[in-house]
């Protein structure tokens, strides 16, 4: 299976993909609009969505991972309608949290939840489709270090992760009263997941590399 | 050790839970700890009981001249009345328009938007405006605290009252040090007060003829201006008084109920403008009256919600209008500050200065011709002083060869730099008297260059005086430079802490807490004798995610923007608690419904939140007809604004709300009250008070919160009773411990519900459902079900700090809702009101949640097949308590530790002072409800 095959270089190359993504989506932004996440975080955050998207749901479709019974179309089908559900997790959670929910805030929101479910809900949704079982696997992946079999799940679980606690810990200065207009919804928890999304994509190489090589001792 | 023997005895009839003298200990070392540093932090500035007397004018250097040449033309006002500066007026009347802001005054055109509050006040503009030369209105900045009672000893002793003051508030103190009043007394003038009742209590014995009006009685629009009005008419025609006091009440306590933008304000608004035009008119037409300067003041401003007490610009921007009816020379314009004029809405142009309120007590004082208060560190302000007619008369040591070639100008500053002068020199007396009495004085850099500062000023005065001739700009500039400075240095380190209590008070907390984890770390090693040790590293797991979310909220306490965003940064822990529980429902793939229910109702509490931070910054107008309905009034009819359905809608919301928790409630008494006699009178006083609520607010008949109190405390007693008697002890032991809690619970319910208004019903079922969410995903996927959860314990205090912010309440004084206090009883009473004040503001948040705790240990228990014996049950009940105790003692002594950090912020009492005293209230609450709860249960 080629799944099984996927070792620590792959893995830092199809995350340095997403990254080169998001990285183009805000060149692309601040190219042609001039328009960076301060100035304007709704077109910013259109184009990142916009880029991040299918760079993520083609890698991800591709490590699919019942290669049998589904097909590439398939998995890209569960992609894009996971994004829009990711999305409306993301934005539940971020309203329980305290997002602000006037009315002028929704756009921002709503590519700000896209980006969220890109960075967490599809990439487990091209993988795993429906499967109750996968889908546990990458969340009970704090409870313990070693549980997680799978090199994808890896690579699922660990940016996940990371882009989560990145905004969560994004939205602190939050309240602070500095007044300056990156503390404004959803800029700073939007640098926060997407700085805690880069660390949990270089760190799941380091954990595939490590778990392989636990694996081989293991093994011999 | 402890534990093997307690493994014995663990069927003994009553079971003692060693917890219980320790929580007492902690009591006691918690009530030392905020003592001492509650003296170090609030005990600030020491009070001289010095006052100024005539004579001492000779010490100053300013008078030698007189002293040597005595008074040649004795003034015609009062030739006998002793003094250190020459009156300039006969009388002065001043009326004071309590929460007076500064935008009832000045006219519309100086703000950028036109509100309906705005140009009530028509008189005083009218007048400013068309005599320029004899009215002036002034934006008077008062200091903080803008309590009504710090406000009027600041303007009589023209000091800088401090914090601990305003919890003299209710006693009212009568003022020690030195004032103008006291000074009037001593030199034989007559005053007279009519108005608000706190003047008699600060000042018992100085009014010749006083007609208190009681002020506590916020709902209570009129009596207190109606009385003034009775009284002010007669006098004014009388001659025997020289300064009379007038304070009207109405617009603070319109403010209060109403808030700022509301009809009732306009109405009192106009009101006070029709007595000012009466009076004016009086004025000019009494001969008496013609040299008598009309002041019409506020002693301090407040926000849109009309509160007050911090020091925001919206609190302490208050207003001065000074009139005379007498005009004076046109060379005042040159005096007055021209730089914020603006037309007004007839076309007139108007002008505006500022002046500080410290300043008011000198400048009085200086009109009036009587010795400064000792204590005044203000500076006599030189617009108000130009104002009087005698301030422009030629004074008396002035040679006569100049007299001549002088003009009204260079008289004026003449007799200004002499006035500047006493003034310098009673500060000066007042710093050097301080420095030696004060264990802690001023900083002795600043002291220097504070001295400097009035040297130079004073051989700049000697030089003038040698040759009277000369221009007087530069010793004013001087005088004044001084007086600033020492104001500016008295604002900045007046508040005189006492680092060595403070540090004491702090160590003893941190002792406690020491203790407090011992005796946590003991109880809890006790209880794992009967635990499953294999569940060791998840139970250290959950302590320390408990412990880090309790450090990240008490680390947030030390910036103020998180002190001001606490019922958020607490909403946004418990969202992240409840996050994390769902997720851990999912790594066990079992999704539950009570995960979802927890995460909306976070939802609705943060709006509750919102909603209560937005009435603390701007007024809803959705909130005028009635201070209790904070919530439903509030966000629901705002999105159907503009139809009558959103007023049906809040009308009826609260009912519909109450009727669904009498449903629950009903619920829940019969599903955990077993034995039968006490489920059903339970459950009649539940129906009877809910009955009885509905009844309040439909009709507002006092009789039936009365009875909703008497319905609480009989249940209190019956509680009492059955847990004396020992009706229950049959059953067994957790049975006990859920009638126990439930009546209890069921107790107070009644009670803050109905203090709390028509939020109520709605706080209460979040608090309902939100507990019954926390103990449903209480260990989940653990075996042992009865074990302590220390997140749960976590999300319970969480939950009650959100509680307290969704139900309207915030951590400032006026951040109270005394409308809560009347609630059942329309006249004052202390004692009383302070309980109720006391039960609606920590009801929610420390009483309810406190005394439903044993149900987290309880109802996972009952729910599980196995049976427990007794030890096991108290031990995790004490480790639960403890737990809740720790994590408060933990959050309040980082606030303590923040506030002595930031001791010298800018905010210190408009924000973490008042954050320190609830905290500190707070913590001693919960110290007290633990021990009671721990004695009553176990």
């Amino acid at each position: 299976m080629r799944t099984a095959q996927i070792g620590a270089t792959t893995a830092l190359t199809l995350h340095s993909l997403c990254a080169a993504g998001l990285a183009a989506g805000h060149w692309l932004a601040q190219s042609f609009y001039s328009s960076s996440l301060i100035t304007d975080p709704t077109r910013t955050l259109r184009f990142l969505t916009v880029c991040e998207a299918p760079i993520v749901i083609v890698l991800f479709s591709w490590l699919r991972r019942d290669h049998d019974r589904c097909t590439f179309i398939k998995s890209v089908g569960r992609g894009l309608m996971g994004l829009p559900i990711g999305a409306l997790f993301s934005a539940f959670g971020a309203i329980v949290l305290g997002a602000p929910v006037g009315l002028k805030y929704w756009p921002a929101t709503i590519y700000w939840s896209m980006l969220m479910s890109l960075f967490t809900f599809v990439p487990a949704a091209c993988v795993f489709g429906a499967s109750k079982l996968g889908w546990q696997h990458i969340l009970s992946y704090s409870n313990s270090f070693y549980r997680l079999s799978n090199v994808v799940d890896y690579m699922i679980s660990v940016p996940a992760h990371g882009a989560i606690l990145g905004a969560w810990l994004g939205a602190w200065p939050m309240p602070l009263d500095w007044e300056r207009p990156w503390q404004e919804w959803p800029i700073c928890v939007t640098y926060g997941a997407i700085a805690g999304h880069l660390i949990g994509m270089l760190l799941s190489p380091v954990l595939i590399y490590l778990h392989q090589r636990h694996i081989r001792t293991k093994v011999e | 050790m402890r534990g093997k023997k307690r493994l014995t005895d663990r069927w003994a009839p009553t079971p003692k839970v060693m917890g219980v003298p320790w929580l007492v200990v902690l009591l006691g070392l918690h009530c030392a700890g905020i003592y001492l540093f509650t003296r170090g932090f609030l005990l600030t500035r020491t009070e001289l009981s010095a006052s100024s007397l005539p004579s001492d004018l000779h010490l100053s250097p300013c008078s030698s001249s007189s002293s040597d040449d005595p008074d040649p033309a004795p003034h015609h006002l009062h030739p006998s009345r002793p003094g250190w500066t020459r009156p300039t007026v006969d009388r002065i009347l001043i009326l004071i328009v309590d929460a007076l802001r500064f935008d009832f005054v000045a006219p519309s055109t100086f703000f950028q938007e036109k509100k309906p509050w705005m140009d009530r006040l028509s008189l005083l503009q009218h007048l400013a405006s068309t005599q320029p030369n004899s009215s002036r209105i002034f934006k008077a900045i008062a200091d903080p605290p803008t309590t009504s009672l710090q406000r009027l000893k600041a303007l009589t002793t023209g000091g800088l009252p401090t914090f601990i003051d305003v919890g003299n508030s209710f006693g009212a103190p009568a003022i020690k040090e030195d004032n103008w009043l006291h000074q009037l007394v001593k030199n034989g003038r007559r005053v007279v007060m009519m108005g608000d009742d706190t003047w008699t209590q600060l000042f018992p014995e100085h009014f010749n003829e006083s007609y208190p009006y009681p002020s506590f009685n916020v709902k209570d629009l009129d009596t207190v201006d109606n009385g003034v009005v009775q009284h002010l008419e007669p006098w004014l025609h009388r001659e025997d008084w020289d300064v009379l006091i007038g304070h009207f009440l109405g617009v603070d306590h319109a403010g209060h109920i109403y808030g700022v933008d509301s009809l009732p304000m306009i109405q009192k608004l106009e009101q006070i403008n029709a007595i000012i035009q009466n009076v004016t008119d009086v004025m000019k037409s009494q001969k008496h009256l013609e040299n008598t300067m009309l002041i019409v003041m506020g002693d301090h401003a407040q926000t849109l919600n009309g509160d007050h007490g911090g020091g925001t610009s919206e609190e302490v921007e208050t207003c001065l209008f000074a009139w005379m009816p007498r005009s004076l020379p046109s060379s005042i314009s040159s005096i007055f500050d021209q730089s914020t004029c603006s037309l007004d809405l007839n076309g007139g142009n108007i002008c505006t200065s500022t002046m500080q309120q410290l300043d008011f007590a000198v400048s009085i004082s200086a009109l009036l011709g009587i010795p400064f208060p000792f204590g005044s560190i203000g500076r006599v302000n030189p617009e108000l002083y130009a104002l009087s007619p005698g301030s422009w008369d030629p004074q008396w040591h002035l040679t006569a060869f100049c007299e001549d070639s002088r003009s009204d100008l260079e008289t004026w500053k003449h007799n200004y730099a002499h006035v500047l002068c006493i003034n310098s020199w009673q500060v000066k007396r007042y710093i050097d008297s301080y420095s030696a009495t004060s264990v802690m004085g001023f900083p002795t850099d600043d002291l220097r260059h504070i001295t400097d500062l009035y040297n130079k000023a004073q051989s700049s005065w000697s030089g003038s005086k040698n040759s009277p001739c000369m221009p007087e700009n530069g010793t004013i500039n001087g005088f004044s430079n001084f007086l600033l400075s020492f104001a500016a240095l008295a604002r900045s380190a007046w508040t005189e802490f006492d680092l060595k209590l403070m540090g004491v008070g702090l160590g003893i907390i941190i002792i406690s807490i020491i203790c407090h984890i011992l005796v946590f770390v003991r109880v809890h090693s006790q209880s794992n004798v009967y635990g499953n040790k294999t569940e060791k590293s998840s139970d250290h797991l959950q302590i320390s995610v408990a412990f880090f979310l309790v450090a990240v909220r008490a680390v947030s306490f030390l910036s103020n923007s998180y002190i001001l965003a606490e019922g958020r940064v607490a909403n946004f822990l418990l969202a992240s608690t409840a996050i994390a529980s769902t997720r851990s429902s999912l790594v066990y793939g079992k999704f539950k419904k009570h995960d979802l229910v927890f995460l909306i109702l976070i939802i609705f509490i943060r709006f509750g939140i919102e909603m209560g931070m937005t009435k603390q910054a701007v007024t809803n107008p959705f909130l005028k007809y009635d201070s209790g309905s904070d919530f439903d009034s509030k966000w629901l009819p705002s999105l159907f604004q503009g139809h009558d359905f959103a007023t049906l809608f809040s009308e009826v919301s609260p009912m519909i709300f109450l009727f669904l928790l009498a449903f629950v409630s009903y619920k829940i008494i019969t599903c955990i009250v077993d034995a039968s006699g006490i489920k059903w009178i339970v459950t009649i006083g539940a129906m009877l008070s809910y009955a009885l609520i509905v009844t309040f607010w439909l009709s507002e008949r006092s009789f039936a919160p009365r009875m909703v109190y008497g319905i609480g405390f009989g249940l209190l007693v019956l509680n009492f009773v059955i847990r004396s008697t020992g009706i229950l002890e049959r059953g067994d032991a957790l049975q006990r411990l859920r009638n126990l809690a439930l009546v209890m619970v069921a107790a107070w319910i009644p009670t803050i519900l109905i203090l709390l208004g028509k939020q109520g019903p709605f706080a209460v079922l979040v608090c309902v459902f939100a507990g019954w969410s926390i103990i449903s995903s209480k260990n989940k996927g653990l075996l042992d079900d009865c074990k302590m959860d220390p997140i749960s314990v976590m999300q319970w205090s969480l939950l009650a700090i959100c509680l307290f912010y969704q139900t309207g309440h915030w951590c400032t004084f006026d951040g109270l809702r005394y409308g809560a206090a009347f609630i059942g009883f329309d006249e004052f009473k202390i004692v009383r009101q302070a309980i109720l004040l006391f039960i609606d503001t920590f009801g929610i948040s420390h009483i309810l949640p406190i005394f439903s705790l044993p149900f987290l240990v309880v109802l996972p228990a009952s729910s599980s097949s196995k049976k427990r014996d007794k030890t096991v049950i108290f031990l995790n009940l004490t480790q639960v308590y403890l737990l809740y105790g720790l994590i408060t003692a933990i959050t309040t002594t980082l606030t303590i530790l923040c506030v002595a950090i930031q001791r010298r912020h800018l905010m210190v009492w408009g924000l973490f002072a008042p954050k320190y005293v609830f905290d500190a209230i707070g913590l001693l609450l919960t110290d007290v409800l633990i021990c009671i709860s721990a004695l009553f249960y176990c």
